[in-house]
């Protein structure tokens, strides 16, 4: 009995301890994450008006996600829009970065010269640059600027099109997807080397099994470096969505942000902001639960 | 480069799929590059060629006017240079001195006491990844004016306490790096809480921290204060070389530059910590 009160005293020290420790962030969190989080949670359900005495709140229901919804000009088609987005250049993230994980993971010369080359975007992205070059985002700029300097400079791929009879049209899609590539490329970094973790952690073994019963490469590839990947999967593609979702250039959160900055309406933006995490939110849940019971289970 | 595509056979099937996978290695790695040596290549350029129609990938001509140009400019200013290089240098080490203490204070109790609580804190922090400070300015403001730090140091500073991302990456290393074995024997030794943490725990999870230094004066460095700051004496270097990019067309040359020098510092620590840069993300990815 004894002993036990004793030993219950020392864990409670501990965690007495732990609580000095984790203090000062505690206090940040609340202060700085938690509290501003639950203000725009009030403010999108409330009719707010503004006064030099401060904020004035006032219960209104669900009226905020009415209007973004239906009486915004704009704001159900910038949500669709972003949607579609997401739809095409998710996936195309998710197989361009699994593939140059995969290559990058087999061991050949340069490969770490390679490695850091794809990480420089991280950490240029969420710097300086992208600050700089205005209010468009610096990649959007900087990958522009580039693309039409190379395009129009190093090899004029506009007039071999239409020398070949291509009509413009076909040309000015062709640009687009070109312009896209670089910005979807500078958003793999991070996801290359969650993947190439991943990868190195599914034993050797089972490889080696499969020679042995005379799997193919493509079999090996399919029964064996996919299903070990469930984890790693799932936690990039909740990073992407999340990348996605927040960055500033994506339509639902600009024009949220115009009617809050420039017209200074904090109701309707926090509503318009809420309802678009949760649609994301929502989607982003129900495939992880589409993808836990199809393909985990099967795997197991 | 035959010979190497030749050597990773493992994933491949064919030579054909190995050319294939080298191409897309290649072709992804020049997408990366590109930019960077455009944005480079263009602070070396002179006016006539800034202002050439269809623009020109390389340089005929290069010239250091763009960055000889800068001093000028920055010239009339109505406090000193220096004043912002000194706010910036004591904003960027302070942001990220606090920013990796207090984050790897609370991954250590995180991951060494297990209970209902620190449970919690984990899941929070994980939501919180999901947000990214713009969302919530506004709320935020309102808090920086109720406390009354706006317009001071500390407006910068104080919200480096809630790094969430911080704590994400240093606590999931610290779980497969860091021995439980080891910190139990210190603590029958009878090393306090403090101790373990600065003489076992900092030194083990070395690489975590590193990377988020990194991390963290990336985002310092670019910090311009926003809205919080008003007083030109409090501003940082940032804000100011950001009017230099946004005076127009004829200045695009030295906006470049501008861009390209400050861009040199988070590029130089992240060839110092590079290493240890990937070693942590992996660990990051590999569990949960």
């Amino acid at each position: 009995m004894k002993t036990v009160r004793k030993s219950r005293s020392i864990e409670s020290r501990h965690s007495r301890n732990g609580f000095l420790f984790i203090l000062p962030w505690l206090i940040g969190v609340c202060l700085f994450f938690i509290r501003p989080l639950l203000q725009t949670v009030a403010f999108s359900f409330a009719k707010v008006s503004v006064d030099l005495g401060g904020f004035h709140m006032k219960f209104a229901g669900l009226d905020n996600y009415k209007y973004a919804l239906f009486e915004s000009p704009e704001y159900l088609n910038n949500l669709l829009d972003s949607l579609t987005e997401f739809s095409y250049q998710i996936p195309i993230i998710l197989i361009l970065s699994f593939i140059v994980a995969v290559v990058l993971n087999s061991r050949f010369k340069g490969r770490s010269f390679f490695r850091s080359l794809y990480f420089i975007p991280v950490i240029i992205i969420n710097s300086v640059v992208m600050r700089f070059l205005g209010n468009s985002s610096s990649v959007e700029a900087l990958s522009g600027a580039a693309q039409s300097a190379y395009l129009n400079g190093l090899v004029d791929f506009e007039s071999i099109f239409s020398q070949m009879g291509i009509p413009a049209e076909t040309t000015n899609l062709v640009f687009g997807y070109v312009n896209q590539i670089f910005d979807l490329v500078w958003q793999c970094g991070v996801q290359i080397v969650l993947f190439i973790s991943g990868l190195q952690s599914i034993p050797e073994q089972l490889y080696e099994v499969s020679k042995v019963e005379g799997a193919s490469k493509w079999e090996e590839f399919w029964y064996i470096t996919v299903p070990m990947l469930g984890t790693s999967l799932v936690l990039v593609v909740v990073y992407t969505v999340v990348d996605f979702c927040v960055s500033t250039n994506n339509k639902v959160i600009t024009q949220a942000y115009k009617v809050l900055l420039d017209q200074q309406i904090y109701d309707i933006s926090s509503a318009m902001l809420w309802l678009y995490f949760a649609v994301v939110g929502g989607i982003t849940a129900l495939l992880f639960v589409l993808f836990h019971r199809t393909c985990l289970k099967r795997w197991q | 480069m035959k010979k190497q595509t030749a050597r990773y056979k493992r994933f491949t099937r064919s030579r054909f799929g190995n050319a294939v996978y080298s191409l897309i290695l290649v072709l992804a790695g020049l997408f990366t590059v590109i930019p960077l040596v455009y944005s480079v290549v263009t602070s070396f350029k002179p006016l006539d060629e800034l202002l050439a129609f269809p623009p020109k990938f390389f340089v005929v001509r290069p010239t250091f006017k763009n960055y000889i140009a800068l001093p000028e400019l920055l010239s009339n200013l109505e406090v000193p240079l220096s004043r912002y290089v000194m706010n910036t240098l004591f904003v960027t080490t302070s942001i990220t001195v606090l920013q990796v203490l207090v984050s790897s204070m609370a991954a250590f109790v995180t991951c060494q006491v297990k209970n209902r609580w620190t449970k919690l804190f984990f899941l929070l922090v994980q939501f919180a990844l999901l947000y990214n400070g713009t969302t919530l300015a506004v709320p935020q403001y309102l808090i920086f004016a109720k406390i009354g730090i706006i317009d001071t140091y500390w407006a910068y500073i104080l919200p480096a306490l809630a790094s969430t991302m911080g704590v994400f990456l240093v606590k999931q290393f610290m779980e497969s790096n860091v021995p439980e074995v080891l910190i139990e024997a210190a603590r029958i030794d009878g090393a306090g809480a403090g101790r373990i943490f600065w003489r076992l725990v900092m030194p083990l999870s070395k690489p975590a921290w590193l990377t988020l230094t990194l991390f963290s004066f990336q985002t310092a460095w670019a910090a311009t204060g926003g809205n919080l700051i008003f007083s030109e004496s409090l501003k940082t270097l940032p804000s100011v070389m950001g009017s230099v990019v946004s005076s127009g067309l004829a200045r695009s040359g030295s906006a470049m530059a501008v861009t390209v020098l400050m861009m040199i510092p988070p590029v130089l620590i992240y060839m110092a910590t590079q290493s240890n840069v990937l070693e942590t993300m992996s660990s990051a990815g590999i569990k949960d």
